[in-house]
């Protein structure tokens, strides 16, 4: 650094200023780059408060945390971002809840289109019970405390924790349908059984989230899938038929479940105003 | 205010390690001349700060892609033209600072001074037109490719080819 050279005052404030000619200008630049005392000459040519408000600029920019994969497809598609941030705060919103989701009805899938004969029942029984539950385990995993790392900025946000339940609810829900949707096109004779989980999903989802107003969500979630599994297990081998559980009966059953959870729920939801029970 | 009086690149080593104080260190040191030299590329004083802003944030979380190659300045400024196009790529409709057509008089004691730091160059420039000026400023001097003077000086790129050949031409003529 040859520091022989050195800009006078005047020069560098027609240069702040922007009213020196490009060529003087150029010359300074090159110079500012390797000389810190013309530098800090420069440096009161940009008013104090300015530098101070950038400052605090850069220092939210470099707290806030960066925002994950989920947000920024949220932000993306116009999502308001306090709301991207709350969505994307989800545990089961992530990359790798959609990842395992979409292994476990893939392998289920797979088995059901390569396992021989009784097999091949057996896959496609367990994809539609998977299909069933997946959306469960992801509602249960989107609120309450434990799992969801803003559950107590949530309560004490000014938000209604209501909007929020039913935010993340449905969220969760469309993506988990939109997988078992997918995966249900890999089925081997794709027809009406590819879909039959839908309802008795929607079903246990619902009955989830109202059991969630008397106790934990996730034990909520454990004794609606455990009874969910007997009940499709015990009539599956009653009638030795695989999608036994999906005909008719069990479809009218689920509306049954969607309609009388949802009563009970508008008249609890009230609960999730104080938290979900703890 | 913090003072610091490590060195540019002990700074940056301590700013890789997640070292907030040393970070303002840096940005007390070098904002200030950062947000001149981009003042004098970009008219619209809120689009400079934010280009400053996304610069120190860029030093936060680049400090480690830091190489120990060339002086800090030059990387800081590296880093902010560079956003600063970025800014500039996504709404062009903030406006270029217009180059100055009438020549401000360069005082005797100026004329010796760049005599000094650019020898016969300084006069060669002084008489290439401002639109060449511009082309040989965003490219030569301050390390543009092609496409980045485009977007900064708001002209096709194949007009700054043409014109940097220009400038080219009339400076080894001027030097000859």
């Amino acid at each position: 650094m040859t520091a022989a050279w050195h800009a006078d005052l005047q020069m560098l404030s027609a240069y702040a200023d922007g009213g020196l000619d490009d060529v003087r200008a150029s010359s300074i630049e090159a110079h500012l780059l390797s000389c810190e005392t013309c530098r800090d000459l420069l440096a009161p040519a940009v008013p104090a408060a300015t530098i101070d408000r950038v400052w605090q600029g850069v220092v939210i920019a470099t707290v806030a945390p960066h925002a994950g994969i989920v947000e920024r497809v949220l932000l993306r598609a116009g999502v308001r971002d306090d709301i991207a941030r709350l969505l994307a705060a989800t545990p089961s919103l992530r990359v790798s809840w959609f990842l395992a989701e979409s292994l476990a009805l893939g392998f289920a899938a797979f088995a059901a289109n390569v396992a021989p004969g009784g097999g091949a029942d057996a896959a496609l029984f367990l994809f539609l019970v998977i299909a069933a539950l997946a959306p469960v385990a992801g509602v249960a995993a989107a609120f309450g405390p434990g799992l969801d790392p803003t559950y107590e900025i949530g309560i004490a946000a000014p938000m209604r924790n209501e909007r929020l339940l039913l935010m993340r609810t449905l969220a969760v829900l469309a993506t988990s349908l939109a997988i078992a949707g997918l995966a249900a096109i890999a089925l081997p004779g794709f027809d009406r059984a590819a879909i039959a989980w839908l309802l008795p999903s929607l079903g246990l989802c619902l009955t989830t989230v109202t059991l969630a107003t008397w106790i934990r969500p996730v034990v909520a979630a454990i004794v609606v899938a455990m009874t969910w599994l007997a009940v499709a297990a015990s009539v599956t081998a009653a009638r030795s038929d695989p999608v036994a559980a999906f005909r008719s009966g069990g479809q009218v059953l689920a509306l049954a479940l969607i309609v009388i959870s949802a009563l009970v729920l508008s008249r609890r939801r009230v609960v999730y105003e104080g938290g979900v029970a703890a | 205010m913090t003072v610091r009086a490590d060195g540019d690149e002990a700074l940056l080593r301590a700013v890789a390690q997640g070292d907030r104080e040393a970070l303002e260190a840096l940005y007390r040191r070098h904002a200030p001349w950062l947000m001149v030299r981009l003042s004098r590329r970009c008219s619209d004083p809120g689009l400079v700060e934010e280009v400053v802003q996304d610069t120190f944030v860029a030093v936060w979380r680049g400090a480690g892609r830091y190489r120990g190659t060339g002086e800090v300045p030059a990387w800081i400024w590296g880093i902010g033209i560079r956003r600063l196009i970025d800014r500039l790529r996504r709404s062009p409709a903030a406006v270029m600072r217009e180059v100055p057509h009438d020549e401000v008089s360069i005082s005797a004691e100026d004329q010796v001074l760049l005599g000094v730091e650019h020898g016969d160059l300084g006069t060669a420039l002084g008489r290439l037109s401002p639109e060449l000026r511009a082309v040989v400023q965003a490219t030569v001097l301050d390390g543009l490719t092609t496409k980045e003077a485009a977007t900064l000086l708001g002209i096709p790129q194949g007009t700054v080819k043409t014109r940097a050949a220009r400038a080219r031409r009339e400076l080894r003529e001027a030097l000859a």
